[in-house]
């Protein structure tokens, strides 16, 4: 597998630089032809910009990444940018570009759209996000992904985006609406009970082998009905790392020896809101 | 003035100097240097208390009292009678005594008895709201609460120069390692980016080249009209991550976010209350933002380009390295999964290798920061903190920490901080200050 990663800097940026050309230099380089990953870091102050000069760039060169497998639109820290600031366009035209695409993975919710999604090929689809939109949760709904083995994504929170509810996750897990699908990830959500509650006993349970609902709000409240359903027990692995369950649940999961992930346990506020000295070196 | 610290070699027998260490007696610091000298077979160190001090005693004083507790033939080492030799002076960090904070708060009081602001680099600039001496001497502690940044670096600085000093009356022919001026302006980020700006160090760009911004709103504008979105704030005289914000504004939508550690306690009848949480908190409303911002910029602050750090697995790091008498030594890579990379109870310790810096950048680092100490001539020991960007790998220095070297489990050449500085001092003969080239190289 051969991998690249494009990203322009702040000071790059103000000197002119631009993803555009950057794709266009890749394109006509001896590796393009055998690149199987390609990933746009910042395309320069993302805050700002949009992805869209990065969809138009790799659509008129996909020609020259007949082996590109895996796309990544977005990887940048916070050092580089504000994930709830990452300005994305709609990313649809990708698809049909690179027919022989098998994952897409998105970070960046903010002005995010998926139009046309619609692929024969693509067995993965990541969105990382502080807050996703329940337009682009519906283009999934009505998309055509018949390949799709793995769905990540990162709800966040209505603060940063996240205008959805329950209802607009539903569709989602329909049997029938992914028919490959074995990972599936309701994550980093504020509704994450609910969502937990949703699933417990939800017939696509029995075609995963992976759930993974952490880096969310999941309390004991979710936690009880997953644990109290029998179609949990056929995952191969269950994540609600990153949770707020109490120490008497942590020890319950623990117990039950599913292959379950219960780290990275958080604390509420009052609890971390200690203080240190200023003068200390 | 009679000036100390220049001493010829004496080409026959090293001439080593017994150590003073002014600091707290028994914390962290001065029983790691006692310890050191302990293993390497050294004579203890003269440890004088700045609380002692503080309430009026003099140098000279604290020096002979000292002199008497030790017993005589400890001060012999390798056949050298060290009480012979003039001393080398240690300054060590107030540390997070409360007692002494308080002390240095009232010091600064504008009814002190001691106005010598000559080592404040920006004496003229009031101090807000500053607290008389009675009021000084009556703060309680309050955990984490920042009482009056200004008014204890003025103290600081006042009892800077009552160090300087005394030392040059009662300790004639003696030698700072790190001389109380540099240490003043590295305790003021305003003044230790200038030194460092104008030796030609690599340093973030300042919001405002010419001019500082004042205020919240100064800031704001500078940033937009600059196209600077992203910079850190500092208080100008904070230590570790005290009074920093990491700080970004949406230039379309006009948005913003603070990232810090200062927390804020409102009151209806009087003024709020500042102080360091141990929890990073996320600001985005203008109240809250503005009114921190405004009480830091009262006090003194400084701002620069927040540079993109380098990473590792989604976490950022900047680099601690230590030199010593012109000589990077230990280094830590500070990783954190927050911006603030030297909140230091929150972070992850690496080695630069282990947080993926390559030898030639590691070269780089090293290099970098023993330029920035050099750029403070009168000093041989200090923690640099350098970021690494996280495209370009290049090196800029963000901090300059004169007690920079309280650092745990790093090792370098097998030895702790203490032991590698203590043999270093004795190995090099250092009798000279750094600065000048008098010092016998490649002893060590």
């Amino acid at each position: 597998m051969t991998e690249v990663k494009l990203s322009i800097g702040y000071d790059e940026f103000e000197e002119g630089q631009r993803i555009g050309t950057e794709i266009e230099k890749l394109s006509s380089s001896p590796e393009s032809s055998s690149l199987t990953s390609l990933i746009i870091g910042d395309w320069g102050q993302a805050y700002e910009n949009s992805s869209e000069e990065v969809v138009e760039s790799l659509v008129t060169h996909s020609a020259s990444f007949p082996a590109l497998r895996k796309l990544f639109i977005g990887e940048m820290g916070y050092e580089e940018c504000e994930i709830s600031w990452i300005t994305q366009s709609d990313l649809s035209p990708l698809l049909p570009a690179f027919p022989e695409l098998q994952s897409l993975t998105i970070q960046g919710g903010n002005e995010l759209s998926l139009s046309e999604l619609k692929h024969d090929k693509l067995e993965e689809l990541i969105i990382i996000s502080g807050g996703l939109g329940k337009a682009v949760l519906e283009q999934i709904a009505t998309s055509q992904l018949p390949n799709l083995r793995k769905l990540e994504l990162y709800l966040g929170v209505d603060n940063y985006g996240f205008d959805g509810s329950l209802a607009d996750l539903l569709p989602l897990i329909e049997v029938g609406k992914f028919p490959k699908l074995t990972y599936l990830g309701l994550k980093n959500s504020q509704i994450q009970d609910e969502i937990a509650g949703a699933l417990a006993n939800a017939p696509i349970l029995d075609q995963l082998d992976t759930l993974d609902l952490s880096l969310g709000t999941l309390s004991d409240e979710g936690a009880e009905l997953l644990l109290a359903s029998d179609r949990i027990k056929k995952l191969k692995a269950l994540n609600l790392s990153h949770h707020y369950m109490s120490d008497e649940m942590i020890t319950r999961w623990k117990q039950s020896g599913l292959p379950v992930d219960v780290s990275d346990k958080q604390e509420s506020d009052d609890e971390e809101d200690w203080r240190y000295p200023s003068i200390t070196e | 003035m009679r000036k100390t610290g220049v001493i010829l070699p004496s080409q026959s027998e090293p001439l080593m100097r017994p150590m003073i260490v002014i600091g707290i007696p028994g914390d962290k610091r001065t029983s790691g240097i006692q310890q050191a000298r302990s293993d390497l077979g050294m004579p203890p160190a003269i440890i004088l208390s700045y609380a002692e001090f503080l309430q009026g005693r003099s140098l000279g004083d604290l020096m002979e009292e000292q002199k008497k507790q030790i017993p005589r033939q400890s001060s012999v080492y390798n056949g050298v009678d060290l009480s012979a030799a003039p001393p080398l002076l240690r300054l060590e960090s107030p540390g997070s005594s409360f007692e002494i904070e308080r002390a240095i708060i009232a010091l600064g009081a504008p009814d002190s008895e001691d106005m010598d602001d000559s080592l404040h680099p920006f004496a003229d600039r009031p101090d807000p709201r500053p607290l008389r001496v009675k009021v000084a001497r009556q703060l309680k502690e309050m955990q984490g609460v920042l009482h009056h940044p200004s008014q204890w670096f003025r103290g600081y600085c006042r009892m800077l120069a009552r160090l300087q000093r005394e030392a040059n009356t009662a300790c004639p022919g003696s030698l700072w390692l790190n001389d109380p001026t540099d240490i003043a302006a590295m305790t003021d980020k305003r003044q230790t980016q200038q030194i460092l700006s104008e030796a030609g160090i690599p340093i973030p760009r300042p919001v405002g080249e010419d001019q500082q911004p004042t205020d919240y709103d100064s800031l704001r504008e500078m940033m937009l009209s600059r196209r600077m979105h992203r910079v850190f704030i500092k208080l100008a005289f904070g230590s570790a991550a005290s009074g920093v914000i990491a700080y970004q504004i949406h230039p379309v939508t006009g948005a913003e976010i603070a990232l810090t550690t200062v927390g804020v306690e409102d009151y209806i009848t009087r003024p709020p209350i500042y102080y360091n949480s141990g929890k990073l908190r996320r600001y985005t409303d203008t109240a809250t933002i503005s009114g921190i911002m405004n009480w830091i910029y009262q006090h003194g602050a400084y701002a620069e380009q927040w540079i993109p750090k380098a990473g590792l697995k989604g976490k950022a790091f900047d680099i601690r390295q230590l030199v010593v008498l012109r000589e990077a030594c230990h280094a830590v890579a500070r990783v954190s999964p927050t911006p603030i990379t030297n909140l230091h109870l929150r972070n992850q310790r690496m080695s630069l290798s282990e947080a993926g810096l390559s030898e030639s950048v590691q070269e780089q680092v090293r290099n970098t920061a023993v330029q920035a100490l050099a750029a403070f001539p009168r000093s041989g020991v200090a923690g640099i903190d350098v970021l690494v960007s996280g495209g370009s790998q290049q090196c800029f220095v963000a901090d300059v920490n004169p007690f920079g070297d309280l650092l745990y489990d790093v090792k370098y050449r097998g030895c702790s901080t203490y032991e590698w500085e203590m043999k270093v001092l004795s190995a090099r003969d250092y009798i000279t200050p750094p600065s000048t080239p008098l010092i016998k190289e490649g002893l060590s």
